[in-house]
């Protein structure tokens, strides 16, 4: 079934069957605590699917462990009163709440891949519920588990499985399933799909959908995305900074939003497949190039100095029929062809997206471009480097051309050392400039990524940073080479909506004011058709499908294309 | 959108066409799986005992001389050696005879057969008798203790982590870490003064009593049991401190894992969730610890042995080294080695039951 939901009026709307009142969830006590969820109150319907959606820090993933009654220290439940079937969770014993759990909150929390214990098999994780409850009589256990792997689309085998031996989305099913073994009446997803890959995370969101239906249980779906909100939920709540700032219809939401906030994250979502898209601080990519103009003023930031220090020449990265096999995984099993007979070229001051879901190659090719790892054959060519047969000794000629921008700019920083000494360890590393030179290159750098004040900036550490802002420290590092290329490997799947823009803003300024040529890999197509010119897809290692950005998502030949764009959440996409 | 529906599943490992987990058919039964896991690691037990009774045999020959030529050595300080007296200790310690290979496989037989010659100290005993009358007290005493200890550890930093922050936790964790902070040999001989020499409670010295005969009698084992408090109970405090504060802090660690939070909102029962949940995790990494334990036990006991004047592998081992008692050394070295070897075997099994991920 196609996930409609304003066609659907939830069944009796009208019985309430959770009520929150003025709900305070703190982090720590006194002056000095973190209010994460203030003055928060709802009322949920029964058959409701609602959804709470909110960037990291607003709280919403705070508020469900509460309404689930699993807030652990330092968080707890300031003020206010949680009403679930007539009794407050709020003020329940852990015993009463232990029991309540049967017919009662289920949740499946946000890193599904971690939430079955690794040395019980799943068959276990089942029996540990029935025994726990008493729900299901000895003899009906392996029928019922049976039944509940039934229902998120796994195969009985599952059940003799351990954890390690399911890939994620099953991982996330089983959950699902667990947490449908207690009868719940409501369920609460925590981010159920957010560690997935693009198609996994459509799949298992479509078997949520069917499950509330088919279950008919409320659902509460926390999610960072609006898009996968929109596509899901009747009802959407907007959480910023602790309070519920627009508690709507989903229609009305995307239709006419009332919360700057709200209008806010909705002006981040577009169609990559229109004539025209749209993003806060990046005008149309064709209509620009046609009036020859730059983005719009916003975004634009003018650094007062150059990132060049030396460079004039500059070379195309030619990659040719370049195969990369790896040895089976165990005996028996055939090679793996991680990718398979790919060619491109980059041109200086280009912009190439690399596009595919997780395991299509795309992070292999950017090993095998940083001479990371070594085709097994054809040929990659970077100048006169011939950088598939390159030897450890002249590793640093080609890293200081060629630099990666890693997905997770949480773990790209050593949290013990301040961004100038980051930085300043390329600058020694790389341009052979000592004490007070390489300090204000350093401080430059960080002035080309629009962090300023850059004295200020320098002497931070990783932790006081926000996601967006390492982000940047991490592109600055990136530049301290004065590279020709660089490699951007999902360079904002980790941040939020409203901080994305201003990341992609800065690659684009890198490449047409600097003549920096980028490799964007990515899986999300939206930020592919505002930042680059080209796109190849790939699927199964290989190239399926390649062209000009526009045209491409456009008008997609292949199929897998064609799902890929098909999966990506989009408000829109739901009216239209 | 109805048509995509079904697509994008087969990505999932869903699709009956792609061999992947649920394949049942391509998946090895878990006996297979198990008994091919015991096998390569009962391949590498054989393998690196094989290396260790190759090096055993080795070293000693890399040094220059023969022990005869040492003694002799040693006499001929005093004034000229005999004819006679070189030939009296040549016969008595032996000359290498043959080639180096044909040495090998001599000595591969004499270790299989158990024979490793007669000691010097303790001559004409051989040692093969010496380490059999040892080896009991030091597996008894000290592998029991240090199993023990492991055990009650492991039981007190569970319910540490568990009850974190309450009586259970501080105690065990305060008074096990100001107990494992004492030296060994300090504390037996604190042992030994107050409970043994004050108090009287303890024999202070020997495996048995004087007039007791070492037979399987009940009256013998009360007896060895009774000489073998105070220096079990020396290995207990010294051990069991540390024991706790890694069970308690691994788990402490898993309590903070996503199944554990996932296992509680599913309303399982605190039972269940401290131990099969949380302890079930966090004792892996200790297993690793208990192993090199484990392996301690048999060359370890040295100080213990000594202070107590227990007739064990520990004390055997001292005698040998200062009366430079060159066969009974080496059987001890190999005593020590494979029983090192055989406790990492033991808990590479023991790995395999408690962890899946390993079996693979």
């Amino acid at each position: 079934m196609t996930p409609t939901p304003f066609s659907q009026t939830p069944p009796a709307a009208n019985t309430t069957l959770l009520e929150v009142h003025d709900l305070s969830v703190h982090y720590g006590y006194g002056a000095g605590a973190t209010k994460a969820v203030q003055n928060v109150s709802f009322r949920l319907a029964h058959g409701e699917f609602v959804g709470l959606v909110g960037e990291s820090g607003s709280g919403k993933s705070t508020l469900g462990f509460a309404l689930t009654g699993l807030s652990k220290p330092p968080a707890h439940i300031e003020k206010g009163r949680i009403l679930f079937g007539g009794k407050d969770i709020a003020s329940l014993d852990a015993e009463q709440l232990r029991e309540q759990r049967h017919g009662g909150i289920a949740m499946v929390l946000q890193s599904g891949m971690n939430a079955l214990n690794p040395v019980r098999s799943i068959r276990n994780h089942f029996v540990d519920i029935f025994r726990a409850h008493g729900h299901v009589e000895r003899s009906r256990w392996t029928a019922r588990a049976t039944e509940l792997i039934g229902k998120v689309e796994l195969t009985p085998q599952v059940l003799d499985r351990f954890p390690g031996e399911l890939s994620g989305g099953m991982r996330q099913r089983v959950s699902i399933a667990l947490a449908l073994s207690l009868e719940p009446e409501l369920m609460v997803f925590d981010e159920p799909t957010t560690a997935l890959d693009v198609l996994v995370q459509h799949a298992v969101m479509n078997t949520i959908i069917e499950l509330q239906k088919s279950e008919n249980f409320t659902a509460i779906l926390i999610s960072h995305d609006l898009g996968i909100v929109l596509e899901s939920a009747q009802r959407v709540m907007v959480m910023h900074e602790g309070r519920i700032v627009e508690d709507a219809p989903a229609r009305q939401i995307l239709q006419n939003p009332q919360a700057p906030y709200t209008r806010m994250l909705l002006s981040h979502y577009a169609d990559p497949r229109a004539e025209v898209v749209e993003l806060p601080g990046f005008a149309d990519r064709q209509q620009r190039k046609a009036e020859g103009a730059s983005r719009t003023e916003a975004a634009t930031h003018t650094p007062t100095v150059s990132p060049r220090t030396r460079r004039t020449d500059q070379h195309a990265m030619v990659v040719e029929n370049v195969s990369k096999i790896y040895p089976a995984p165990r005996r028996g099993e055939a090679p793996v062809r991680a990718v398979d007979n790919v060619s491109f070229t980059l041109e200086p001051g280009a912009a190439l997206a690399l596009v595919g879901a997780s395991g299509s190659g795309k992070s292999t090719i950017a090993k095998l471009i940083t001479a990371v790892e070594k085709p097994t054959s054809g040929s990659i060519r970077f100048g006169d480097l011939d950088v598939g047969k390159l030897n450890r000794r002249h590793f640093r000629r080609l890293h200081r051309d060629v630099q990666m921008v890693f997905q997770d700019p949480y773990s790209a920083l050593n949290p013990l050392h301040t961004v100038e000494y980051a930085l300043t360890r390329p600058v020694i590393n790389f341009t052979g400039l000592t004490g007070t030179d390489a300090r204000r290159r350093v401080l430059e750098l960080l002035d080309i990524v629009g962090l300023s004040p850059v004295e200020e900036f320098a002497a931070k550490l990783p932790h006081q940073l926000s996601g967006g802002q390492r982000q940047r420290v991490v592109i600055a590092r990136a530049l301290a080479s004065d590279p020709q290329v660089i490699i951007a490997d999902e360079p904002v799947s980790m941040l939020d909506v409203s901080l994305r823009a201003g990341v992609l803003a800065l690659l684009e300024d890198l490449r047409e004011q600097w003549g920096v040529s980028l490799l964007y890999i990515t899986h999300d197509l939206l930020s592919a058709r505002v930042v680059t010119d080209n796109i190849m897809v790939l699927n199964g290692g290989a190239v399926v499908e390649r062209g000009v950005t526009a045209d491409v998502l456009q008008n997609p030949q292949d199929d897998y294309t064609i799902r890929l764009l098909d999966a990506i959440p989009n408000p829109r996409k739901v009216v239209a | 959108m109805t048509s995509t529906t079904a697509a994008p599943r087969g990505v999932d490992g869903l699709a009956p066409t792609r061999p992947g987990p649920t394949d049942a058919a391509h998946a090895p039964s878990p006996i297979v799986t198990s008994l091919g896991f015991v096998a390569r690691k009962l391949g590498l037990f054989a393998l690196t005992l094989w290396a260790a009774v190759t090096v055993n045999f080795l070293l000693p020959r890399l040094m220059p001389g023969t022990p005869a030529d040492a003694a002799l050595a040693k006499l001929a300080q005093n004034g000229p050696v005999t004819e006679a007296t070189k030939a009296a200790i040549e016969a008595q310690l032996g000359v290498p005879t043959g080639n180096i290979v044909e040495q090998y496989f001599a000595y591969l037989h004499q270790v299989v057969t158990l024979d490793f010659g007669i000691s010097y100290t303790f001559y004409p005993q051989s040692v093969g008798e010496l380490v059999s009358a040892a080896l009991p007290y030091t597996l008894v005493l000290v592998g029991l203790v240090t199993v023990v200890a492991f055990i009650l550890g492991t039981l007190l930093g569970v319910l540490a982590a568990w009850k974190r922050g309450t009586w259970l936790d501080s105690v065990p964790t305060l008074v096990g870490s100001f107990m494992s902070a004492f030296p060994y040999f300090w504390t037996a001989l604190l042992l030994l003064f107050f409970a043994g020499y004050v108090l009287r409670l303890f024999p202070t010295s020997g495996a048995y009593g004087p007039t007791a005969q070492p037979n399987l009698s009940f009256e013998f084992f009360g007896d060895a049991l009774y000489h073998g408090v105070l220096p079990a109970l020396t290995i207990l405090i010294t051990s069991l401190g540390g024991w706790i504060l890694g069970m308690r802090n691994t788990m402490i660690s898993t309590l903070g894992d996503d199944y554990v939070t996932f296992a509680e909102a599913n309303g399982l029962k605190p039972r269940t969730i401290a131990l099969r949940y949380a302890a079930r995790n966090a004792i892996l990494p200790n297993l690793t610890s208990f192993g090199l334990a484990l392996g301690g036990v048999v060359g370890g006991s040295i100080l213990v042995e000594q202070v107590f004047g227990y007739p064990g592998i520990g004390y055997l081992l001292f005698n040998a080294v200062t009366n430079q008692d060159y066969p009974l050394m080496q059987a001890l070295f190999l005593m020590i080695t494979v029983s090192v070897l055989i406790a990492n075997f033991l808990v590479d099994i023991l790995y395999g039951v408690l962890d899946p991920r390993t079996r693979r």
